[in-house]
């Protein structure tokens, strides 16, 4: 039981960071971040014994948490977010950080496609190849990369009007 | 490479390290400037998608999962803590029970008859049959004045029951007689100390002892009693 705690402390010390902002771009609200996250981990820690590779508890805790997210739908169909809150939502994320242009880039994030905004994260934020996420979201490579790429485009796309200077429009 | 293709698998991934995009971007500077300006956007994201995090998160996940845990053993010791308690009743109303059986009517008769020793007789006046069938009718019984002198007619508590207890003079000398109103009551059929000795039958709803001297021939009185002893019902 000891051993079992110091890997459960260990693996929510490395990785919930991580977890809880994929959480939260999955769902736009910090506070059902924290509440799934608080339900990701508990589902980790009973089938802790369950996880045999270490590098696979990223993924492994990202199919925990995007289950939880889609129990969430089921438990409450009315959930759904709406962009007006998203705004709030994202704006108060981001009341430590200065940055217009950071500002910017979350609102523009938050109001992209789910189906594109999910396979981004897992690309900048786990790092993750085309081939990783279309096995964590069960998808083909192809379709991860149209998505990836349209949004990228949408995200230029979204940030071009007020920077002018660059002149270019992409996508 | 045109530059659809290029700018499609740049968007889709800009860290990607393709031999063909690499000579794509040296060859026009148009490509590298695009590759330059989607790497510049991805720094920009890392740092949007980097939300800051709840403090002590981490902390509230462990200790969540630690008050889970201690919960779930102490759900746990309940279970056992509940059993404990369920044996030890379980053994103590046994054994209270065991105790109260190991008290036989045997044991409570032969006990009386100290105490009745000093009890009886009060005067010479002799017990008619009449009081003595009064008393006895309580317990649907019915004795044959002919059995003997009757000594006494009283009422005793063997082992918590009230009982009856008739001493009666015999041939054989004097011979107790309880009737106990409770069959199930467990009882020896013979049973003795250093003074007396006793025999027991059950009749009908009751159970009759008869207590005698130490020597005295209860087998021939009870068997005497019995066809004298009549229940009613």
């Amino acid at each position: 039981m000891k051993e079992k705690t110091q890997r459960y402390e260990a693996l929510v010390r490395a990785l919930h960071a991580d977890v809880y902002r994929y959480a939260y771009w999955l769902t736009n609200n910090k506070a059902t971040a924290e509440d799934i996250v608080q339900e990701t981990f508990l589902r980790a820690w009973r089938a802790l014994d369950s996880l045999q590779d270490e590098k696979a508890a990223k993924s492994w805790l990202i199919t925990i948490l995007r289950r939880e997210n889609a129990r969430r739908f089921e438990r409450k169909q009315f959930d759904l977010v709406d962009i007006d809150d998203v705004s709030v939502s994202v704006s108060s994320a981001d009341c430590h950080d200065n940055d217009t242009e950071i500002r910017q880039l979350r609102r523009a994030m938050a109001k992209l496609e789910e189906d594109y905004r999910e396979p981004l994260v897992l690309q900048i934020l786990f790092g993750f190849s085309g081939d990783e996420i279309a096995q964590q979201l069960d998808l083909n490579k192809n379709t991860v990369m149209t998505r990836l790429f349209r949004a990228r485009a949408q995200l230029k796309e979204a940030l071009a009007p007020s920077q002018p200077e660059r002149g270019r429009q992409n996508g | 490479m045109d530059e659809l293709e290029f700018r499609r698998r740049i968007y889709a991934n800009p860290a990607d390290t393709d031999e063909a995009l690499v000579q794509a971007a040296n060859d026009d500077k148009g490509y590298d400037d695009f590759w330059q300006d989607v790497k510049r956007l991805d720094d920009k994201l890392t740092r949007a998608i980097d939300v800051p995090v709840p403090d002590d998160l981490a902390n509230k996940l462990i200790w969540q999962q630690s008050v889970r845990e201690f919960a779930h053993k102490k759900r746990k010791n309940r279970w056992y803590i509940g059993l404990a308690a369920s044996v030890a009743l379980t053994a103590g109303v046994g054994i209270t029970a065991w105790q109260q059986q190991h008290v036989s009517l045997g044991d409570a008769a032969l006990a009386h008859m100290y105490y009745a020793e000093h009890e009886t007789p009060v005067g010479d006046a002799p017990v008619t049959a009449q009081i003595a069938n009064a008393k006895l009718a309580q317990f649907g019984a019915e004795i044959d004045p002919a059995i003997g002198k009757i000594a006494s007619v009283n009422y005793c508590h063997l082992d918590s029951i009230r009982s009856l207890h008739l001493i009666i003079e015999t041939a054989q000398g004097r011979m107790s007689v309880f009737l106990v109103p409770e069959k199930n009551h467990p009882v020896k059929n013979s049973f003795s100390d250093k003074a007396y000795e006793g025999l027991s039958y059950a009749f009908n709803h009751a159970n009759v002892l008869v207590v005698g001297e130490k020597g005295a021939d209860i087998p021939s009185f009870q068997s005497i009693l019995k066809q004298s002893l009549k229940f009613s019902a």
